[in-house]
């Protein structure tokens, strides 16, 4: 037990140095320009797997919370002149605030209907921004957004971006290994696996999707802004429905309801995008087999591949094998 | 579960008066007016369609009634959802075996414990001391639960992994989790031997012993005359009979009402 949780931080120390050290193997621009790219995705994903891997409610409404957290700093920061810095909390904020409105009444349904309400308030806040032009400039987006800054660190380049997207996946990564090893996480895989039960049981149901779909937006509306911070320019595009797939597919392809898994999808996500950048049009649809293929062969996406290889060697060597499938409370990435 | 013991006998836990739920056309349950005592085994017997998990729902919160009052313990519960019961101190078992199934079972009896436990996500993240005594005495006690539903050698397998018996403990192991005043259970024993029913007789027998008082729906009926103090029999939703079990099995009006549907010795 205790050998293994060594193992485990082991593994932790030297999966992050690798990831520290990353940017200078990359050599080129290009290359860290996309793990700048991994690193959002990652951190959007491990928002949205909050709502699909924790609490298992499919929402199709993520993308626009993005949307909100990158239009609110980018607006703050180039009409009010904040500084980015302030704009990334007030980013969340407001994200959340939208998140606990729209949660407060799409909550009140699950399943299918849910993820089609969320579908419509996505649809929403979609259309207002592409429509209010006032306020976010409609379809031509906002340019000439200044790049974050911390005093005089200026991340107005991919590798320091870098680390900062960096830091925030791993503390992103420790609020989700926190949660779901504390009474609160425990109450969302239990509102997961049986409400009924759950809320037998004195869990109020609602009021725990409620925190999870907030505490999902709030994280989704910080990404937004660092987005908007780095890249400079944003467009409605950034709520649209090929952002609500991507995040989507990263989730489950790499492995909901786990910390490694949303990471991993990522990375093999913006990889494949580039690779098959060839493909055109064409790469949507294989996405999209890719999808449909982990749904049906591997339910616990990639990461599960790690768990079914160990459990074979424990079998080898006559050892107790530990559960595949959804992986639990033990988290991903402990 | 331990401060519950020494509750003075005699007190009452539980008091529906007049309760009805109707669906549609159909009085599922008519009238019913019933007492518990803290610290009893009360079996609620009657054949199928009675309205006994009707009447189960209705405590627990998860099927508001349509007339008539419940009191527990002292408060008026009528109509407070599923949650509101649980947290109060009122945990159920269902008919249909129910839990969490892609948890392992030690995972299912430390989610079952949201209403002991304290410490949430804002210690967990700071990892304070109240956190880590809290989780240690959680791991603790839920170790404790899965040893006295004789689980413990389960506590790593997922709960959809298990068999069909160890299922059905698991889920009483759930409900002790939440430290219950007053727990209910809807046909414990269905689908077990009789080797499995009496662990279950003897496993009832430790939990009265831990000063849970026990609402008890069963079909079986060695199960139900072994550890229950008193009876209250169902038919068509309608009380019609209520007292020691030897009385009560024994009373023409039961005798009637199950023979020619089912027999009373399962
Ligand atoms: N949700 C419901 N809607 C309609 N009828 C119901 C519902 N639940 C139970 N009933 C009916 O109420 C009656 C009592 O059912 P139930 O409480 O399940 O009986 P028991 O548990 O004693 O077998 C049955 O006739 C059943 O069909
Ligand atoms: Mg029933």
């Amino acid at each position: 037990m205790n050998t293994n949780s060594h193992g485990h931080s082991l593994a932790i120390a030297g999966g992050v140095a690798a990831l520290a050290v990353l940017p200078f193997l990359a050599g080129n621009a290009y290359l860290e320009h996309l793990l700048v790219l991994w690193m959002l995705y990652a951190l959007l994903a491990l928002s949205l797997n909050i709502v699909i891997g924790y609490l298992g409610e499919l929402t199709f409404g993520h993308a626009a919370f993005v949307g909100v957290g990158a239009y609110t700093s980018a607006i703050l920061s180039t009409q009010l002149g904040l500084p980015p810095l302030l704009g990334l909390p007030m980013a969340g904020l407001v994200a959340a605030a939208f998140g606990l409105v729209i949660g407060y009444a799409a909550l009140r349904v699950v399943g299918p209907q849910f993820a089609i309400l969320t579908l419509g308030f996505g649809a929403i806040l979609f259309t207002i921004t592409n429509h209010w032009v006032d306020l976010t400039r409609g379809p031509m987006g906002i340019t000439d957004i200044p790049p974050m800054a911390i005093g005089p660190l200026a991340f107005d380049s991919a590798r320091p971006t870098y680390y900062l997207v960096l830091a925030l996946v791993l503390a992103t990564a420790w609020l989700c290994h926190a949660l779901v090893s504390s009474r609160t996480g425990r109450a969302f895989l239990a509102v997961r696996e049986n409400a009924p039960l759950a809320a037998s049981l004195g869990i109020n149901v609602f009021h725990t999707k409620l925190l999870g779909f907030v505490a999902a937006t709030a994280i989704a509306g910080i990404g937004g802004a660092i987005y908007a911070h780095y890249i400079r320019v944003i467009t409605p595009d950034i709520m649209g429905v090929h952002n609500v797939a991507a995040l989507i597919i990263v989730v489950i392809i790499g492995g909901r309801g786990t910390i490694l898994g949303p990471i991993l999808g990522a990375l093999v996500y913006i990889g494949l995008l580039e690779s098959l950048r060839v493909a055109g049009p064409l790469r949507m649809v294989i996405f999209a087999a890719l999808l449909t293929g982990t749904v049906v062969f591997l339910p616990g996406g990639l990461v599960s591949l790690w768990q079914r290889w160990r459990n074979s060697h424990k079998a080898e060597n006559n050892l107790p094998a530990t559960p595949t499938g959804l992986p639990s409370t033990e988290g991903g990435a402990k | 579960m331990n401060a519950a013991a020494q509750e003075i006998p005699a007190k009452e836990i539980l008091a529906v008066s007049n309760l009805t739920r109707i669906f549609g056309g159909l009085t599922a349950v008519r009238d019913v007016t019933m007492t518990v005592q803290a610290g009893e085994v009360v079996g609620l017997i009657g054949p199928n369609g009675a309205g006994k998990t009707t009447l189960f729902n209705m405590l627990g919160g998860s099927l508001p009634p349509s007339s008539g009052s419940i009191r527990f313990d002292g408060t008026d519960c009528t109509g407070a959802p599923s949650h509101v019961m649980g947290q109060r101190g009122v945990s159920r078992t269902f008919q249909i075996t129910s839990l969490f199934p892609s948890l392992t079972a030690l995972d299912n009896v430390r989610s079952a414990a949201y209403r002991t436990t304290r410490a949430g996500w804002g210690a967990s993240i700071l990892r304070n001391a109240a956190y880590r005594r809290e989780e240690a005495e959680l791991r603790r006690k839920a170790m404790d639960i899965l040893v006295f539903c004789d689980l413990d050698h389960r506590a790593d397998t997922l709960a959809d992994a298990m068999s069909y018996g160890e299922q059905r403990r698991l889920e009483i192991a759930i409900a002790l989790a939440a430290e219950p005043r007053l727990l209910l259970l809807d046909e414990p024993a269905a689908g077990m031997n009789p080797e499995e029913g009496q662990r279950l007789v003897e496993m009832i027998r430790r939990i009265r012993a831990r000063g849970v008082t026990v609402l008890l729906v069963e079909h079986h009926m060695r199960v139900v005359a072994s550890v229950c103090d008193r009876l209250v029999v169902l038919d068509h939703g309608v009380k019609i009979a209520e007292g020691a079990p030897a009385q009560v099995l024994n009373d023409p009006e039961v005798i009637r009402v199950y023979l020619g549907r089912e027999p009373v010795d399962a």
